[in-house]
């Protein structure tokens, strides 16, 4: 019953531990399947990076925290054995939210910060503004390596003029459509990836596809409404519930959300939508059974279906969604100003993030490149996933990526959304009349954006 | 110190500074210190920030920025604030009441004599409040599913589904169901205690006299346990008040940490505030309306209980 005391002293807690924390980030790891010949500036083709292997003269330890399922620190293992002046101590966090509000706490506090900072995308606007408390990569020469990346990415983490750079590039989120051969077939629709993609590439088109689906077999066709939503909110261009230009609320106004909003209602009403819960057991069950036929998310989708249906291998694949692709998700690497080293800091993650690096974490991790060369690389390419039927997924990702068309997300997005999600989970479940619920969620944002 | 004021440079103080009582004097107050200077700085320090802070507009990260009463004004105008005020009275209530009931009819069934096994039974009443919450949470969540196991059987009983992650009143009952599965079984611990501190004798006079079970507990055990009841009602109350882990991770399914209005209680919409929309000001300004309104409860708590004749007023009863 002490609820409050209690995130009190787990936040206090959080603190010591964060600056307490060892973490075994230099057990030299033997990566065997790497030449160790110093191919660090062959990927990239910037005269900058030349300079980079230098080796600094004195010890220097460089703190990193990383998030989530990523192969960073045997990354900083290779680097570090080339580098033996540089020891990187790594602290991993699986949990986004507590991942980013240590650093808030540690630059509020102005101590307990790491040398280096994987910020996710969905956190960016908390900390793009706070340019007093990070380094302008671009002074530390980000300009030069800025063509390898793609531009929407980079400029995610610009300020608005593009004069301070707050992180580089690691991987992206590019939004796809996985579904189930198995029940293409069945339901007569075409299995291979060009003729499902072609079947459904409008969203016109893929109502009456689902429609006809459910009428067929009886069963749902798309997974859950806030994939769904997604899929067509991520397709808006610059700007989805606030404006890039003053930040104002323009959920209600932008033609894109009122589309996402309505095609997800019809779908509720036309009866293909699973009335399951994103991360939930059922819906995981459902991948394997096959209670839904598509499953509409982002790259990295495909590690969670890969392990919440592990018997349904070989019977998916990937298609292009209609109309366009979003992007979700994908982080950036960033250098906190209390750290003292940010010279060698830099020097380690243009590293990190360079072609070679994120090829490597595509094999290892399925983490999707942010560097347009590799779509061509046939290294990158000739991946073949067996859990896909053997598809080359690199390709779909890549045709994907370079339909994203950059987007404005502001400070509050993550919880305006969560509105028109709430909206929507109240017209599935409880019935509940649609226009009203938008009413209500647009109400509801208003209301929080008052705050700013 | 009263030292007296030294008015000649050759006035010399009689006395040397550590006499003997002061010295056992800094001793004392050196072994009790650790608490007091420890709860200064995690414990007083933050509850006066958090009053400054609810004057200013602050995300953690840019310069502060004084505003005066508009985080109140913010808060207050928000009906989502008031909604969240009524669901932690509503849930409070539904949680606390049937709750202290219960646990008070269990200690007195473990206390009757009726009972084998009372050091069994004893730890079972405690396990579920050590178990953590957020793991508790996760086996409801399951239990209570749009899918799960409660509306699986209502629908064998041939009634329809409720939908707990989301009706108004279905979100509640999930919630309330958690918090008293949690408590109920620590509050009968501590009536047991109350009822193992009521002398035998009695109980026994009160049987010469005539005196039947049910009178036994309406003239005995009730009256001589109003101070464990006046305690734990107080607890349950704050406790109440600040629910927060339960609706917090229930309803935030989709790894967010949800904010629905049928269940977001005073907490999480701090929480929320301060951690997810990075409203530094209105999380503090809604620190202290939650801190007011749970001394107000506090103090109705006492008035209730004085008018009953409890014994908190320092009367004797």
């Amino acid at each position: 019953m002490k609820t409050g005391k209690n995130l009190a002293l787990a936040l206090a807690s959080v603190m010591l531990v964060g600056s307490l924390a060892a973490c075994g980030g230099n057990n030299a790891e033997n990566n065997a399947n790497k030449d160790n010949t110093g191919n660090n500036a062959k990927g990239t083709n910037a005269p900058a990076t030349e300079a980079a292997t230098a080796e600094p003269a004195e010890k220097v330890e460089l703190s990193f925290w990383t998030l989530g399922n990523v192969n960073y620190e045997e990354l900083a293992n290779e680097y570090t054995k080339e580098h033996p002046n540089v020891t990187i101590k790594i602290q991993n966090t699986g949990d986004q939210t507590a991942h980013h509000n240590n650093l808030t706490t540690a630059l509020s506090a102005g101590s307990g910060a790491p040398d280096i900072f994987q910020l996710e995308i969905g956190f960016m606007e908390r900390f793009i503004s706070a340019q007093d408390k990070f380094y302008n990569l671009n002074d530390l020469g980000a300009k030069d390596i800025q063509a390898n990346y793609l531009d929407w990415k980079w400029k995610q983490a610009s300020s608005i003029d593009g004069s301070f750079q707050l992180g580089l590039p690691t991987d992206i989120g590019p939004t796809v459509v996985y579904y189930r051969t198995d029940l293409a077939e069945a339901a007569g629709l075409p299995s291979d990836p060009e003729g499902f993609s072609a079947a459904i590439d409008t969203w016109d088109k893929f109502a009456a596809v689902a429609k006809a689906y459910k009428d067929k077999t009886g069963k749902y066709f798309s997974d859950l409404t806030d994939l769904t939503y997604n899929a067509l909110r991520d397709q808006s261009a610059d700007e989805i519930y606030f404006s890039k230009a003053d930040g104002k609320f323009i959920g209600d106004t932008n033609p894109q959300v009122k589309k996402a909003y309505d095609f997800t209602v019809k779908g509720i009403q036309e009866g293909w939508i699973s009335n399951y819960l994103l991360w939930s057991p059922e819906w995981g069950q459902g991948m394997s059974d096959g209670s839904f036929a598509v499953v509409m998310g982002p790259a990295w989708m495909a590690g969670n279906i890969k392990s919440n249906a592990p018997d349904s291998a070989g019977k998916w694949k990937i298609a292009q969604l209609p109309e366009g692709a979003g992007n979700w998700g994908g982080s950036f690497i960033t250098l906190p100003k209390e750290g003292k080293h940010p010279k060698e800091a830099y020097d380690f993650i243009q590293w990190m993030v360079n072609k070679d690096n994120q090829l490597e974490s595509f094999k290892t991790k399925g983490l999707m490149p942010s560097i347009p060369a590799l779509y061509e690389d046939p290294a990158f390419v000739d991946f073949k996933d067996d859990f896909f039927g053997g598809q080359q997924t690199a390709v779909e990702f890549g045709k994907a990526a370079n339909r994203v068309k950059p987007v404005y997300y502001g400070p509050l997005h993550d919880q305006t959304d969560t509105f028109f999600k709430n909206a929507l989970k109240n017209v599935i479940e409880k019935k509940a009349d649609p226009a009203k619920e938008w009413d209500d969620a647009v109400k509801q944002a208003k209301t929080l954006a008052e705050r700013s | 110190m009263a030292e007296p004021v030294i008015t000649s440079p050759h006035a010399e103080s009689k006395r040397p500074f550590l006499t003997e009582q002061r010295r056992s004097r800094i001793t004392a107050y050196t072994f009790i210190s650790p608490f007091f200077i420890l709860f200064s700085i995690f414990g007083l320090y933050p509850i006066f920030f958090t009053f400054y802070l609810s004057f200013f507009k602050w995300d953690a990260l840019n310069p502060m920025k004084f505003v005066g009463f508009k985080n109140y004004d913010l808060v207050t105008s928000d009906p989502t604030f008031w909604i969240s005020f009524s669901n932690t009275l509503i849930m409070g209530l539904m949680g606390t009441v049937p709750q202290v009931m219960l646990a008070l009819l269990l200690a007195v069934l473990l206390h009757s004599g009726m009972t084998k096994f009372k050091k069994t039974f004893r730890i079972l009443y405690f396990m579920p409040n050590i178990t953590s919450i957020v793991a508790v949470t996760l086996v409801f969540s399951t239990l209570f599913g749009n899918n799960g196991m409660i509306n699986w059987m209502l629908n064998g009983l041939g009634l329809d589904s409720v939908a707990f992650n989301s009706g108004w009143w279905g979100v509640k009952i999930a919630i309330s169901t958690m918090v008293m599965w949690r408590w109920t079984g620590y509050n009968a611990i501590i009536f047991l205690s109350g009822l193992q501190s009521i002398p035998m004798d009695l109980y026994e006079s009160a049987r010469i006299d005539g005196a039947n079970r049910r009178q036994q507990l309406f003239s005995i055990t009730l009256p001589l346990l109003k101070p464990f009841i006046i305690f734990v009602s107080l607890q349950s109350t704050i406790g109440a008040l600040q629910l927060f882990t339960e609706p917090y991770v229930f309803l935030g399914q989709a790894g967010t940490g949800s904010t629905r209005q049928e269940g977001i209680t005073m907490v999480t919409y701090l929480y929320s505030e301060a951690f997810r929309n990075g409203f530094f000001g209105t999380a503090a300004a809604t620190a202290v309306m939650l801190f007011l309104v749970t001394i107000l409860f506090s103090i109705l708590n006492m008035l209730i209980s004085r008018g009953t004749g409890g014994d908190t007023g320092g009367k004797k009863a």
